[in-house]
Formats: C-alpha cells, sequence, structure tokens
C-alpha cells in the first residue's frame, strides 16, 4: 500500500528519534512548534500536511501493517526503529511527487473551485441554469461565482480555452494515465456523474486511501505544471493556492519584529510569549528562510562542531548533543541544525 | 376560478386528488393537515397559494438537501422570489437576507435556523400569508429525541391576525398528527387524508434462522433478479461491506452513508438518477428529497426501528405507478439490533446525572461532548429538555422515550411475525381501511417473489471514458 510506503519513508526520515505519532502529527500537517521543527530538521517537507482528515485508526493500521511485515520495531515509548528489512524495503520504495508544505491542504479549494466551475459550464453547455451544485460551501460557491462573472462565462466562451489549457498541462506534467484519469473522475457534470472513491478503489484493486494519495499527488503535481506553464485561466484558479509564506502565523510576526530590530527578550515582553516560543520561531525562521543569519547566536566555529557531532554519533538528539557540546545552549544547538545540510 | 390560476402559473388544467380542497380551506385562512404520498404534488398546495395570496409564504424544511430540491425547482419554473435561508449562508449573506425578508415570495429555512435569536425576531416581525411545514411527520419522529427545536415552532410569535398554517408529511400515524396539532398549535384543522395503501409495491418477507444467510439471500437474490433497486442496512459498516460483495459479483452496485465525503454521496446519487446504478447500499440517510421514478426493489437488509421508517423506505419503490416490490430480510434476534440503532444516541439515565454534576461543580456540561461521554444528538436533545424540566422529569422522559422505542421496535416485530395480511396490517396501522382486497399482495397473502420480478440483464458495467474524452463531453457535451 501506498500509505505504508509514506509511513516506511517518514519513519526512516525521522531517523529513530521522535515517537510514531510524530508521523500522524506531520500528515495532519499539525501546526505546532514541534512538528514544524521536524519538518526542517529531518527534511520532511513533501509529506506534511497531505492527509489532514487522516483518522487514527487508518494510521495505526499501516504502523501495524509495517510491523507485522518486519519492517518496523515499535517499542513501548512509542519510540522505534526502522528494521534491516525496513532498509532493504526503502530502496524499493516508489513514492509519487508530493509538495505538502507549500500546499498544505490548499490543493483540495483549487480542485473544489474547478469541479463547481466545470460543473457550472457543463449545465450551461447542456443548456441547463439550474443543477445541484457538487460544492455546497458557500465561499467556494462565491469564489466561483467571482471568477464567472470575471471571465464573463455567459458568452459560453471559456469551455474552449479552459479545455486546451486542462488538456495541455495535465499532459505535461509529471502524471501517469491513471492519475490524469483520477482527476477527471472526480470531475461530474450534466450526464456525466463522478466516480466515488469505493467505485476506483474497486476497478483498480487498490485501497481508497491509496487512490485518494494518488490523487493528491496528482493535484500537487499539476499545480506545478500550472506554475510552469501559467495558463490565463487556471492560473486565476490557483493564484492564491500555493503557500508562499511558510512560516505560521504567529512566527511570521515573530520575524516581522526580529527584523525590525528588536531582541528576543524585547520580542518576548511586548508578545506576552514565553522566550522559549519566541525562540521556536526564530528556529523556525531559520530552517525556513536560507538568508536568515544565525551568526548573531551561534559562532560559526560551533556550528561546525555541531554539525560534526551529528556526524560522528549519527543522531540530531538535542540531549546527546548537548552532553558533546555542554557550552551550547539548546537553541544555539537547534539553529545550528536549521543549518545543517541533509 | 381555481383552475385558472393553476393553468396561468403552472401549465396543468386539472388539480391531482386533494390539491384543490387543500389550497380552497387554505385560502379561507383555516390551518391544514395534509396526508400526500410522495410525488403526488404536495408542494403545489403551497406553490400555488404563494401567487394568490399577497404577502411570502414561510416553509420549514427538515433537509437541507430538500430545500436545495425545492428552491431549485421553483427556480428552475423562473420563479427568482426565492430563498433558502440555511447554514450556507455566510453572517453578510444572512443579514442582508433578513433585510430584505419581504421581498420574497417564497422563505425555505429549517427549524434550527429559525430558532436563532437574529431570524426568529426577523420573522416575528413580519407578515406571512401562509406557514407551512413540510415532511411533518419529523415533529414526532426526530423533535422528541433528535431535532428538539422542531417542538419549538410552536412558541414563535406570529404576528397576529396568525396566518394559516399547513402540515404535509406522506405517512403519519393517529398520534403523529396529534403531535403535529399540538406542536404547531393548529386550529381545528382541515385534515386531507390520502390512502396511504400503495397497492403497486408487492409486500414480501423472508425468514431466516441465522443472520449470515440473509446475506447469501441477497447476494443470490440481486445476482439473478433486475433492479433498479435500494438496498436499506442499519450500518455504515454494513453498507461497504454488502455493496462490496455485490461488486466482486459483477453487480453495479454503491454504498450511500453518511460517512461518505459530500461529493462521493452526490457522484452516487446522480449514477443512480441516470440509471448507471443497479443497486444502492444504504443506511436510512439515503432517500428523502431523491427523486427517481422506477425503483423497481427496496429490500430492508435489517429490520427497520419503527414501521413509519419502513412504510417511507418502502414508498420509494415504483413510483411510476409500475409493479415493484419490497422485501423484508428477518432473521432471529434482529429486533434486538433495531432496538439498540433505536436507542443508541438516546440520553441515558447517567448522562442526566453528569449533565447536572457539570452544573453544580461550575463546570461546562459541553465537556461531555469533549470528552466523548454522549453523542452529538443525545446532547442536543438532553440540554433541551434540561431547560424545560427538573433532572427528575427528564429522567421519567427519558424512560418513557426508551420504552417508546421499544413498543415501536415490538409493532414491527409483530407486522413481521404475524400471519395476516402485511398489507391490511400496515394499512390499519395508519389508522386506515384496505379499501380493496387484492390476491396475492403480499407474502401472507401467497405472494412468490420470484413471480415479480424480471430477470437481471447481465454484463451491465460501470462505464468510465478515458480522461480525455470525459473532458470534452463535460464541457462540450456528448459528441
Amino acid at each position: 500500500m501506498l500509505i505504508d510506503q509514506i509511513l516506511l519513508q517518514i519513519f526512516y526520515k525521522l531517523n529513530n528519534e521522535r515517537t510514531i505519532n510524530a508521523a500522524y502529527h506531520l500528515l495532519r500537517g499539525k501546526r505546532s512548534g514541534q512538528t514544524i521543527q521536524d519538518v526542517g530538521l529531518f527534511k520532511l517537507y513533501p509529506y506534511f500536511g497531505i492527509l489532514r482528515k487522516l483518522a487514527k485508526p487508518s494510521f495505526d493500521d499501516g504502523v501495524s501493517r509495517l510491523v507485522d511485515r518486519d519492517l518496523l520495531k515499535v517499542e513501548e515509548s512509542g519510540y522505534f526503529t526502522v528494521t534491516s528489512a525496513g532498509h532493504d524495503e526503502l530502496k524499493k520504495l516508489e513514492i509519487p511527487f508530493y509538495d505538502g508544505w507549500h500546499y498544505r491542504g490548499n490543493e483540495h479549494v483549487f480542485f473544489a473551485r474547478l469541479s463547481l466551475i466545470i460543473q457550472t459550464l457543463s449545465y450551461q453547455t447542456a443548456g441547463h441554469k439550474y443543477f445541484l451544485p457538487v460544492q455546497r460551501d458557500e465561499q467556494t460557491q462565491a469564489w466561483c461565482r467571482g471568477f464567472l462573472m470575471d471571465t464573463q462565462f455567459h458568452r459560453q466562451t471559456l469551455q474552449e480555452p479552459l479545455y486546451e489549457e486542462m488538456l495541455s498541462t495535465l499532459e505535461n506534467a509529471h502524471l501517469s494515465e491513471q492519475q490524469r484519469q483520477l482527476v477527471l473522475n472526480r470531475l461530474s457534470g450534466a450526464h456525466v456523474a463522478g466516480v466515488a472513491w469505493q467505485q476506483m478503489s474497486v476497478q483498480w484493486q487498490l485501497p481508497e486511501l491509496d487512490c485518494q494519495l494518488l490523487f493528491i499527488s496528482a493535484l500537487h503535481s499539476w499545480l506545478e505544471e500550472i506554475r510552469q506553464q501559467q495558463p490565463f485561466y487556471l492560473s486565476k484558479m490557483t493564484g492564491d493556492i500555493r503557500v508562499e509564506n511558510v512560516l505560521t502565523g504567529s512566527a511570521y510576526q515573530t520575524a516581522q519584529l526580529y527584523m525590525q530590530g528588536y531582541t528576543l527578550e524585547q520580542i518576548s515582553h511586548m508578545r506576552q510569549l514565553k522566550m522559549s516560543t519566541i525562540e521556536d520561531h526564530i528556529v523556525e525562521l531559520a530552517m525556513n528562510e536560507p538568508h536568515f543569519d544565525i551568526r548573531f547566536f551561534v559562532k560559526e566555529a560551533d556550528e561546525l562542531a555541531v554539525q560534526e557531532a551529528t556526524q560522528t554519533y549519527m543522531t540530531k538528539k538535542l540531549k546527546v548533543l548537548r552532553e558533546v557540546l555542554p557550552h551550547l545552549s539548546y537553541f544555539q544547538i537547534r539553529l545550528a541544525l536549521a543549518r545543517g545540510e541533509e | 376560478m381555481l383552475e385558472s390560476m393553476l393553468k396561468q402559473h403552472f401549465g396543468y388544467d386539472t388539480f391531482r386528488p386533494g390539491q384543490k380542497e387543500i389550497i380552497s380551506s387554505l385560502l379561507e385562512g383555516k390551518d391544514c393537515i395534509a396526508l400526500l404520498p410522495t410525488g403526488m404534488g404536495k408542494s403545489l398546495c403551497y406553490q400555488l397559494p404563494g401567487y394568490l395570496l399577497p404577502h411570502p409564504v414561510l416553509v420549514i424544511s427538515p433537509l437541507l438537501s430538500l430545500m436545495q430540491d425545492q428552491v431549485d425547482q421553483l427556480k428552475m419554473r423562473g420563479e427568482k422570489r426565492v430563498i433558502a435561508l440555511n447554514s450556507f449562508l455566510s453572517m453578510r449573506e444572512k443579514q442582508d437576507v433578513l433585510s430584505f425578508l419581504s421581498h420574497y415570495r417564497f422563505i425555505f429555512t429549517s427549524p434550527e435556523m429559525l430558532m436563532q435569536p437574529q431570524v426568529r425576531h426577523a420573522i416575528e416581525q413580519m407578515t406571512f400569508s401562509l406557514i407551512v411545514a413540510d415532511e411533518a411527520h419529523c415533529i414526532s419522529q426526530w423533535g422528541f429525541d433528535f431535532r428538539p427545536d422542531y417542538l419549538r415552532i410552536g412558541e414563535i410569535q406570529w404576528k397576529k391576525p396568525r396566518p394559516p398554517v399547513l402540515a404535509l408529511t406522506a405517512t403519519a400515524t393517529g398520534s403523529v398528527v396529534q403531535d403535529i396539532v399540538q406542536y404547531l398549535k393548529m386550529d381545528a384543522p382541515y385534515r386531507f387524508i390520502h390512502d396511504v395503501n400503495r397497492s403497486n409495491i408487492k409486500l414480501a418477507k423472508v425468514m431466516f434462522a441465522q443472520k449470515e444467510e440473509k446475506i447469501t439471500w441477497l447476494l443470490e437474490h440481486v445476482s439473478a433478479t433486475a433492479g433498479p433497486g435500494i438496498v436499506y442496512c442499519s450500518s455504515r459498516k454494513k453498507c461497504e461491506e454488502i455493496s462490496l460483495k455485490m461488486l466482486e459479483r459483477g453487480i453495479v452496485a454503491a454504498s450511500y452513508h453518511g460517512g461518505k465525503d459530500a461529493e462521493d454521496r452526490q457522484f452516487i446519487q446522480q449514477q443512480f438518477l441516470q440509471g448507471e446504478l443497479e443497486w444502492i447500499v444504504a443506511t436510512n440517510a439515503f432517500g428523502m428529497g431523491v427523486h427517481k421514478e422506477n425503483v423497481r426493489q427496496v429490500i430492508h437488509e435489517s429490520m427497520p426501528a419503527n414501521i413509519s421508517n419502513y412504510m417511507q423506505e418502502v414508498g420509494r419503490a415504483g413510483r411510476d405507478g409500475q409493479q415493484a416490490l419490497a422485501i423484508l430480510l428477518y432473521a432471529d434476534g434482529d429486533e434486538h439490533f433495531a432496538h439498540y440503532i433505536a436507542t443508541e444516541d438516546l440520553p441515558k439515565q447517567h448522562h442526566v446525572e453528569q449533565f447536572v454534576y457539570y452544573i453544580e461543580t461550575g463546570q461546562q456540561p459541553e465537556q461531555m461532548l469533549q470528552n466523548a461521554e454522549i453523542s452529538e444528538t443525545g446532547f442536543r436533545v438532553l440540554s433541551y429538555w434540561l431547560q424545560q424540566e427538573p433532572p427528575s422529569a427528564v429522567k421519567q422522559r427519558l424512560t418513557k422515550m426508551m420504552q417508546e422505542k421499544d413498543t415501536e421496535v415490538g409493532r414491527m416485530l409483530a407486522l413481521i411475525l404475524q400471519e395476516h395480511c402485511m398489507r391490511e396490517r400496515l394499512v390499519q396501522y395508519f389508522g386506515q381501511n384496505l379499501s380493496l382486497q387484492e390476491g396475492a399482495c403480499c407474502t401472507n397473502c401467497g405472494l412468490r417473489i420470484k413471480d415479480f420480478l424480471l430477470e437481471r440483464q447481465q454484463g451491465k458495467t460501470v462505464n468510465v471514458e478515458d480522461w480525455r474524452k470525459r473532458l470534452r463531453k463535460l464541457l462540450f457535451g456528448a459528441p
């Protein structure tokens, strides 16, 4: 199963240094300092928030399957080890493209817009003005209404160019033929009903969750292609979908203040937040902003020392690193790690 | 006179049975209860008065999809002054709608929306020509233990003189009619009661000793006989399991229940309406507001929790008037599961104590929800009744509700187990008598299932076009 492959990959990347649940929070895109830092520390950008509604039992089932196949050992404490069989398996993984870090579930917002617009155009072609909208969310409906007005859809001239744009981007995007089919199966219109997950699951002999994962990957790849080609209408639909400012809201505010020249103590006081929280924000900034200068906090020699220690001891565990480098604070070590190469 | 109005506004020459009587009594300002089977033009009973009377018509409807359906139908006929006042509106839009409320001809809303202070206030300031409770049996069926706001409709202080109230429903027993009159505070209403018997639907039951035998029988049955049909199950898991087994046998089936995402539900509904599916395997979440004329079979894999539900679900077959078959599968002990399902969401005695404890210790009773100590429905019901009565009375009431559910399951069981004509008993349950005895109208009267079904056409498959072709078809229509 695809979900198992993704889980194994995440566990491998986590380097046995987190508990099982870290992967769960990662897949659901939990916006906590810990999860965000794990993303940067262990280079887990692709998988952040790709399954925002993942149910705990489905996750647990995936872990159990890995354990049953001897690919993973889980201790009572929740910590785990990828077994040697697991490492062999890692070489055989075939995980499609994901960019969870930049899409964060927004890919579904794009698809909701597209599906309502396609449905409207389809009924327009068929000569029907009224139909049961496939998207009931009022925000989506309002957005689509605005889009259709702006593009003067009443002239019935939208179908042709949108068709060309979709065909060209879907064909050029790095997608399997099955994924292209999957995308179209989830669209509906006059006399064309959408295909339910259960139906695709039976037809393709794939679990429903795998079909959904392939779909999400397809959307990410497609959105990348749209970003490259910049076709007129599809770009309009996707303009605000990619998250360019990847910092969390709170970290962003801290970053703004820091850039204005305030010290961490001042920011802590101004924002009524604990010092440790402000430090979390700075680490998040360091991880996501390549030009951010950490030299004010960590000397070059210390940064190199941390990187050497991670090599020597094969770990990114703060506790271990702190024991080896007692003259550095946790904050300094984390900053150095944030800068660390893969 | 009325006929010319009907022609002018709807293009029909004649009324269907009951419509003229109902509309006349409403125009005279009298309250009215109309028991009309689905598909017999219930909505015309308030739509025509909407054009004849000076002020807006308020329609209170239980389901969002139903509401949307009615709004769509009106809009499709070119009526622009129609609005659905529901939770899909944003705050801003709601305010806009509320301030222009009197400009609409038809206003649809739900009991919950009606009870929001802002909405209630606007409604109480307004002059209506007519108030309609659609699917009014929900007052009784859902009001007590599912959606208490239904019971509160009667609390609204309508601007005087209060306009006539029309209660519409497809099925209702005497006691349900009584509840409707009481909770809507109706005044000596005119009653139009259509014959509840649907003679084109044959009633069958098949008895089993073991539960597993039901599935085996069902799978054999659907492999050999023609749909389209609906299989009703009591749980989501059952729906998934049975639909998968049907698919494995090459039968074009799909499951439908509240656990599916909204898109999936709409896709499946559209497929069913377009005739692409042989079977829908569903919980009772499927049906209301779905207008499919040619459903040939309705099968109850699980026993319904009461006779009203059974009647409603059976009634989704044969709306085209052609012969249809309803089959109820019963295995020994099924009533226990039916009882469990019926009372699952009902708050229990210890919930009352817990609720009171939270209040007394200065905590929010909502914590019960967060701690998953009670279902959402259960909590809603509990907080409604605890606002109305002291805890001891609520406990008694809950015990009584539990007993009533029990009685309902018992009645359903009795209908299954008894040896007389099922149709006669069913009609009697709704306080009517069978006008005409037909030959083999049910299993107890010697009906044989095989005589009434067409053989299944082999080789039907879901045909999903290649994605390019699909895209073309979506945007440019069929070639």
